[in-house]
């Protein structure tokens, strides 16, 4: 029918960015898993997919009650060593009967929601993209405990070196025509709507990870700059307060790096009307042409004194 | 940064003084955010004037979040949904200023079990990551609640806490923020049992005299040759009990003068009562923003 997930994106609470090694023991959530790292374009690191168990009211946009029961997809992963994403996602499907089965059924389909009863898939859709309803089905706690098991790990020494809020991304993957939209809400949180030809695969959570990681990038990289207030006070201060952009977000903006070459489109797609890179791009321009100006002018002074 | 507001005794101003800290914390510049833990009466709205959780919310106030009734507790930008004008503009230069009211009607929490606990270290945590200071009204005197955050911080060894005891100038407040502090079950005794270093929590607990009226103010020029001697005296012996009761100069981080303002109307005091409407002593406004300083200012904390 349809697959729904979220995923929350934030600053890992260490001083500086970790190394590899202590990426894998902080994502290291289970013992006997091992946790999946790459280390190109960037290093990325993976948790092993943990199952969530649920039987709950499913969003609904028409505010029927449906019920689902299954389990949901989880895992933590941190790149770049500096950035933390909890991901979460289930698909949902129609159920064979209308009773509850024994977990073992369930189990044995991770990451499947089966649905009791009559669902529309748009109605689903809709419901979950909407205001999250009480009660209900809530991907979103479920992202934030897994980002909340790396950003508490005894590991991290919890000074990082700015304070940035969570942002959260609520997405839906539905069958048809190739399409992606994504929208920003007053809030921290975005929503995704996907629509793929051909059947789901877990590249699409890939995407919208990726998605959600840049788009993390980019309100972070505009609030750093906004805080700096810039023509607002002394150019050395300016730069102090942008000094931790240079050292922790410019090197990882990588767009669409760990994405199935499949799904690249949809990246372009949202890149030609969100103009995400160009963004990006000038937002460095303009921190760079700061320090820049600040050196002229400490190079100045350091010969006029 | 987190920091506990507490009081020995009801009616210090406990409430009214950290709000305000809060918001001149902000002004400073820095991301902020007010926790109202006092859940018998969680009015931190009406201080702020948000009109809507004057006391408390109705949907997701921290009791539910605390007692697991809801995934996050609801968060109130005060720049934006503040009825005062004065509050609604955001300075240039402020950081944000962010009400997490209690439940309206939720009443005291009475024995938590260990999810509480975990909730409320998950709740700090989380704020921590998004926030320079996290103030946290812990309501007056031994509480569950204060049990509640003691048992919290003890479990986050890495981020910063510190508590700040308000009291009045009166005979009966120094003495009761002094039990509060090294009494029998006080935050010493209760911060020890639950994993706490009773030394280094000493050292993050300094007091706060709110309503403090200086026998050379200004505002006692008209009184009696008699009247004036009178007080005199009094003050030089609360200072004396004061130091006896380890409530002196030395663990004092400030104090807040008496205002007529504050007496008549818990509110936040911005530049503007003070510059334009004149409703508000300067001397209160510089206290606050001095205060607001101090709370993070290492060398004002360093051990005693």
């Amino acid at each position: 029918m349809l697959v729904m997930g979220e995923v929350h994106t934030g600053l890992l609470q260490s001083s500086g960015e970790i190394p590899e090694s202590a990426c894998r023991d902080v994502l290291h959530l289970m013992s006997g898993e091992t946790v999946r790292l790459s280390r190109r374009p960037m290093i990325y690191a993976v948790s092993p997919d943990l199952l969530t168990g649920v039987d709950c009211r499913l969003p609904s946009a028409s505010r029927s009650r449906i019920r689902g029961v299954g389990t949901v997809v989880s895992h933590s992963s941190i790149t770049g060593g500096r950035v933390v994403q909890g991901s979460s996602y289930a698909r949902v499907e129609r159920a064979e009967t209308d009773r509850r089965l024994a977990w073992s059924h369930y189990l044995a389909r991770p990451g499947v929601i089966e649905v009791l009863g009559k669902a529309k898939s748009s109605d689903l859709g809709d419901g979950f993209i909407g205001d999250p309803q009480p009660n209900g089905l809530d991907l979103g706690s479920i992202s934030a405990r897994f980002m909340d098991v790396v950003q508490s790990s005894p590991l991290l020494d919890r000074r990082a070196p700015f304070k940035v809020a969570r942002t959260k991304v609520r997405w839906v993957a539905q069958p048809g025509d190739p399409a992606i939209r994504f929208t920003l809400n007053a809030d921290q949180t975005r929503t995704i709507r996907i629509a793929h030809s051909g059947d789901f695969t877990p590249a699409v959570v890939d995407l919208c990870e990726d998605l959600a990681l840049h788009d993390w990038l980019l309100t972070t990289l505009l609030l750093i700059v906004e805080r700096a207030r810039i023509g607002g006070r002394a150019g050395p201060e300016v730069v102090a307060k942008l000094a931790p952009a240079v050292d922790h977000l410019l090197h990882l903006w990588m767009p669409a790096a760990r994405v199935d070459e499949a799904l690249v489109p949809y990246w372009h797609g949202l890149e030609d009307r969100m103009r995400f890179t160009a963004q990006w791009e000038r937002l460095v321009r303009r921190i760079r042409d700061q320090l820049t100006l600040n050196d002229a002018a400490m190079l100045r002074s350091a010969r006029h004194p | 940064m987190l920091i506990f507001a507490i009081s020995g005794k009801g009616g210090t101003g406990r409430s009214v003084t950290s709000t305000n800290i809060v918001y001149r914390h902000a002004l400073q510049g820095n991301d902020v955010c007010y926790l109202d833990f006092d859940f018998g009466s969680p009015t931190a709205g009406a201080i702020f004037s948000v009109g809507a959780v004057a006391r408390g919310t109705r949907r997701h106030g921290l009791h539910e979040y605390l007692r697991g009734d809801c995934a996050e507790p609801h968060q109130v930008d005060v720049w934006s949904e503040s009825d005062r004008e004065g509050l609604r503009t955001r300075p240039p230069e402020a950081g944000r200023l962010v009400l997490l009211p209690g439940s309206e009607g939720g009443g005291e929490l009475s024995g938590g079990n260990e999810d509480m606990v975990r909730r409320c270290v998950q709740l700090f945590s989380r704020l921590n990551e998004e926030f320079d200071l996290c103030m946290v009204d812990v309501s007056a005197g031994r509480s569950y609640t204060a049990e509640l955050v003691l048992n919290a911080t003890a479990r986050l060894p890495s981020i910063p806490f510190r508590w700040l005891v308000f009291h009045r100038w009166t005979r009966q407040h120094i003495i009761a923020a002094d039990g509060l502090v090294r009494g029998d079950d006080g935050l010493l005794d209760a911060g020890a049992r639950l994993g706490h270093d009773p030394e280094a929590l000493r050292d993050r607990i300094r007091f706060v005299r709110t309503a403090v009226l200086e026998p050379d103010a200004a505002e006692l020029v008209g009184l009696r040759d008699e009247q004036r001697a009178w007080l005199f005296a009094c003050d030089q012996e609360l200072r004396e009990l004061a130091g006896r009761h380890k409530v002196g100069r030395t663990a004092m981080l400030g104090k807040i003068p008496l205002d007529p303002i504050l007496q008549w109307r818990e509110q936040i005091i911005s530049d503007e009562d003070v510059l334009a409407s004149k409703i508000a002593n300067a001397e209160t406004a510089s206290a606050f923003d001095e205060l607001a300083k101090k709370i993070v200012d290492d060398t004002a904390w360093e051990g005693l």
